[in-house]
């Protein structure tokens, strides 16, 4: 199978594609949409296999011993979907030469990263594995926040880009949690295969379902947390038709269309996709009613859509199942060619204001029948796709037809979904006549007409929304495929537009009358949307929690980190103590450990000069605490270093010694030179009970690890490895067992040791330097004029020669960096 | 150089040669003890610390190649011998001050953190071209005409990139906590003595 060499083709492309964009302009998305058309064709070849129920498989291994393969499977929803995420993709990509001008910023990067998430959409909807779609669907979130966020220089688009992020990714989290449980529980990553045999018998199975529809919601925007959507409308046009309304979206609805065969008859999973489905219609439909910029009308339109599209694909019987797909595909069609228009009105007239805008359907009338298309198969006018959807939408909540739905619950879907559609007509309606009505209050605009091939993307999509609604059993065998996992409980049902005189037929010609009275009367109803009570806002609420959690994060920060060294010190020692040390001392007295007192464990010493080192360690430490100057301290601090490195010379660990000296001498240079900064007394030392509290702590602590040490080396039950050592060493070719270790036994070791160092180096010196901004700029040579500015200090009242401006000016000195000094390398022989 | 003949009150090692005057002749000394003349990191200069810094440096260097190449036989190795290495230039500061610092490098602490990286790097990855193991180690013994039986570890490639590493690091810390401390006190100076000046010239002005 090709999939995964397709995919990788989107990755090649995207990297070629910066490249393409700087030699030939925007005309490079032409070529950009060379892959999904590959995708496209590929998935119309493998349909007539598809539809006859052989679903099409690959699988690469990734991380097998985790169950973690790419796993491909094209089934007819996958299919569906790849049409659409390629097919209207690759439209809206030749759509894209046309819109974008060549002087836009970075049109490299966004037309790279638009085909990254072609590919990582594609792997959504035709993976097979949880843990490959997390990836994939992760992947979306990502280029869709750098889409989202592409005039990175306003505020506002990041903003926006990173709202979308938080609410996606952020939710898509609680998603892999719920992919872990359902997984762990089913015992496989493998989707068609959890399908098959859902775990129904364990009691996580809803906590898992809740999880990733949560995921799924976020990523379709559900109420209430579909406002990333609205806001997401600062991306150019293009990018929000393919990404908010062909493609990502989706994702959350093709999640739910995917597992609700196998879990739709789970609690909660019925109440939550068909409840939150159903508020999410009508909201949308509701708020797209009182917007006045038309994207951000198709935004709320979408949000609406896509509720529609939730409850539908999570219904989970049989006719609801055909519906999706039918929904699917129709929404797909004519969100994007409505996006597009609006791009077209909104690059020709540079507005796309209803109350700006008029008669615009005289001079744009191909796009104005394009757009009224579409917006008629959104309103459900036959004999278009939309039309063929809703259809199929209502006959599957009418009472009795679907026997998995009780009455009640058939009765309240279907009055939602038949006022979600009055809605939806409305809307609708309002986005052909605020386009391109003409409006007796608004001046017409004077504008370009638009050129042909940008007006082909809408018109060929629109056309494929009107083709595909009179020849509706094209698409019925995809729609029968998938639904074949459901029972049709006696009621077949099959996309097409006339199914006789039916109850749904009734009521979508009781929507499209309703709908067409509250055009009419869209005044009144304005007005009774503006006396409503103002509805507690979702925008507002993300704020509120990511206030939240920055400041509590701040405040947090602000109890926890004081500031204070010595306070650092005494939480990890407390902690220590409080942790292994009270758990040793219970051993201890319970007798679980005993003190080693006997034999070969504890004697004086090896040899008597062990005493006089150790009574010089005990001296200096003493009198390192009770010192108040700060210089005499450390050097008793490093006195004390060396006494421990007597230790090891006597212990017969030279290695170890030399290295501790060197150590010690470098280490006391380098706190002389920070000390030469500091007060030379400790002003702040504590008295008190402060005091006693600093000298238990410290006391406790160091019996601790002496007791510790003492219990750990007397603990030896194996055989120490080392032992052995000294017979490898002769063969890796050296007689310095340590040396050895450190640059062959364990070289990974230290090569990984080398590696934090090199980091540290550059870390303190970029944190010395931070504390001052301007230290990139050069500083003046200090040396050429202090001289000078010495002499004139001391003869006060003479005039200063013109040497001292000179010096500070710095043309001696200008290129004098510390870092680089390489003009005080001279001898200043000749001066 | 503007200073010419201003009088400067601080002592200036001058070189030896015909141009410079007096002292002449033989016993004059040929070149400065330490390359840069500016005042050192603590202090004022001290002639003993200058003339001891010279002497020993080469010897301090000389050691810490030592340790780096005996390494596998007795104590020492690369971390040893950089840091000793590096006590080398520490020392240099001390006499001499950062711009000494900066004149005794023989390339920025960053350079070297990065040449030791690269060469740690190379020495973990090349036994990967040949099939080998990461990190594995080969022995070369061969015969010389003076040094007679000499051995010879691979390993000691990845022990220079360890000894590079720690003296880069050193550097970059005495770099940043000593020189640019320093530099930024010079700098306050120089400000204060600036602003006095002004104050100066302004008194002069109304003076006049």
């Amino acid at each position: 199978m090709l999939l995964p060499f397709i995919i990788a083709i989107h990755a090649l492309a995207a990297v070629a594609i910066p490249p393409l964009v700087r030699l030939l302009g925007p005309r490079a998305f032409l070529v950009a949409s060379l892959p999904p058309i590959l995708s496209a064709v590929w998935a119309l070849s493998q349909a007539p296999e598809i539809v006859a129920g052989r679903a099409v498989s690959a699988s690469i291994p990734w991380v097998p011993a985790l169950d973690i393969n790419l796993d491909f499977r094209l089934d007819a929803l996958a299919l569906a979907m790849v049409l659409l995420v390629s097919g209207v993709g690759a439209v809206i990509f030749c759509y894209s030469a046309a819109y974008f001008s060549s002087g836009e910023r970075a049109l490299g990067r966004l037309a790279s990263v638009m085909v990254l998430f072609a590919g990582s959409m594609l792997g959504v909807v035709t993976t097979d594995n949880l843990f490959a779609l997390y990836v994939f669907w992760e992947l979306t979130s990502v280029t869709s926040f750098l889409l989202v966020g592409h005039d990175d220089r306003k505020e506002n688009s990041r903003r926006a880009a990173t709202q979308a992020l938080v609410t996606t990714a952020g939710f898509g989290l609680l998603m892999l949690i719920g992919f872990i449980i359902l997984g762990t529980i089913g015992g496989t990553y493998s989707i068609s295969a959890l399908l098959a045999d859902p775990p129904t018998d364990s009691p996580w199975l809803p906590a898992a379902l809740v999880l990733i529809l949560a995921g799924a919601f976020a990523k379709s925007a559900q109420a209430p947390l579909h406002y990333w959507l609205p806001g997401a409308m600062v991306a150019p046009t293009p990018v929000s038709g393919y990404l908010h309304a062909a493609a990502m979206v989706k994702g959350g609805v093709y999640l739910i269309a995917r597992l609700s065969p196998g879990f739709a008859d789970v609690d909660p999973w019925r109440v939550l996709v068909l409840g939150f489905g159903l508020a999410t219609m009508v909201v949308g439909g509701w708020r797209a009613l009182r917007q006045d910029d038309l994207k951000l009308l198709l935004a709320y339109g979408t949000v609406s859509q896509l509720g529609f599209l939730t409850l539908l694909a999570g219904a989970g019987t049989h006719t609801a199942a055909i519906a999706t797909i039918g929904v699917l595909l129709s929404h797909g069609l004519f969100k994007s060619t409505l996006f597009l228009t609006v791009g077209i009105v909104d690059h020709q007239t540079g507005t796309r204001s209803i109350s700006r805008l008029s008669g615009l359907g005289r001079r744009m009338p191909v796009l104005a029948v394009a757009a009224g298309l579409a917006a008629a198969s959104m309103a459900g006018l036959p004999p278009l796709l939309g039309f063929v959807g809703k259809e199929a939408a209502l006959e599957a909540f009418v009472p009795g037809h679907a026997g998995e739905l009780p009455q009640g619950v058939a009765w309240t879907v279907l009055v939602g979904l038949v006022f979600g559609s009055v809605l939806t007509f409305a809307y609708s309606a309002r986005f052909v006549w605020g386009a391109f009505a003409d409006k007796a209050t608004v001046s017409a605009r004077r504008f370009k007409a638009p050129s042909a091939p940008f007006v082909a993307a809408p018109v060929l999509l629109s056309a494929a929304g009107l083709v595909l609604g009179v020849a509706s059993p094209l698409l019925d065998p995809i729609a029968q495929s998938y639904a074949a996992a459901y029972d049709d409980g006696g009621y077949p049902y099959h996309l097409a537009l006339w199914h006789g005189l039916t109850p749904a037929l009734g009521l979508s010609a009781l929507v499209i009358v309703l709908g067409a009275a509250m055009f009419w009367w869209r005044r009144p109803v304005a007005r009774l949307q503006n006396s409503m009570p103002r509805w507690p806002d979702a925008d507002a609420g993300y704020h509120l929690f990511i206030h939240t959690v920055y400041s509590s994060a701040l405040s947090v920060t602000r109890r926890s980190q004081s500031g204070s060294l010595p306070v650092y010190l005494g939480i990890i020692l407390a902690t220590m103590l409080a942790l292994p040390g009270l758990r040793m001392l219970a051993a201890l007295i319970t007798g679980e450990l005993a003190l080693p007192l006997g034999g070969e464990h504890l004697r004086l010493w090896d040899s008597p000069l062990e005493a006089v080192v150790a009574l010089v360690i005990i001296v200096t430490a003493v009198a390192t605490v009770r010192e108040h100057r700060r210089f005499p301290a450390l050097i008793l601090l490093s006195a004390m270093g060396f006494g421990i490195a007597g230790l090891f010379v006597l212990h017969g660990a030279p290695d170890l010694a030399l290295t501790l000296v060197l150590v010690e001498t470098l280490t006391t240079i380098i706190l002389v030179f920070v000390l030469r900064l500091l007060p030379t007394t400790f002003h702040t030392r504590p008295n008190g009970w402060a005091k006693r509290l600093t000298l238990l702590l410290c006391s406790a602590a160091g019996t601790f690890i002496a007791v510790a040490l003492w219990l750990t080396t007397s603990a030896r039950t194996a055989e120490p490895i080392s032992r052995e050592f000294a017979g490898y060493a002769e063969q890796a070719g050296g007689h310095n067992l340590v040396n050895v270790i450190l640059a062959d036994f364990r070289a990974l070791d230290t090569f990984g040791e080398v590696v934090v160092l090199a980091t540290a180096a550059v870390a303190v010196a970029s944190l010395v330097l931070l504390n001052r901004r301007d230290r990139i700029v050069d500083e003046p040579d200090v040396d050429i004029n202090e001289e000078e500015i010495e002499l004139a200090m001391r003869a006060p009242g003479s005039p200063v020669s013109e040497n001292a401006d000179l010096g500070t000016r710095g043309e001696e000195g200008a290129d004098l960096r510390i870092s680089r000094s390489r003009t005080g390398d001279k001898p200043k022989e000749g001066s | 150089m503007a200073l010419e003949g201003s009088g400067a009150p601080r002592p200036r090692a001058t070189a030896g040669g015909s141009s410079a005057g007096p002292p002449e002749g033989w016993e004059a000394p040929r070149e400065r003890w330490l390359s840069t003349v500016v005042r050192p990191a603590f202090g004022p200069r001290s002639v003993l610390l200058e003339v001891a810094a010279r002497l020993l440096i080469p010897a301090i260097l000389t050691l810490s190649v030592f340790l780096l190449v005996s390494g596998h036989d007795r104590p020492g190795g690369g971390f040893a011998g950089g840091l000793v290495a590096s006590m080398a230039y520490v020392l240099r500061y001390i006499a001499g001050g950062r711009h000494e610092l900066a004149a005794g490098l023989p390339m920025r602490p960053n350079t070297l953190l990065a040449l030791g990286m690269i060469v740690a790097c190379g020495a973990a990855g090349v036994p990967l071209l040949f099939g080998r193991p990461i990190l594995d180690t080969v022995k070369w013994e061969f015969t010389l005409p003076v040094f007679g039986d000499v051995k010879l570890l691979s390993a000691l490639i990845f022990e220079t990139g360890v000894f590079l590493i720690v003296v880069g690091l050193v550097l970059s810390v005495v770099a940043a906590l000593g020189a640019r401390m320093e530099a930024e006190e010079a700098e306050a100076r120089q400000e204060r003595a600036a602003e006095q000046a002004r104050a100066a010239r302004r008194r002069g002005g109304e003076k006049a």
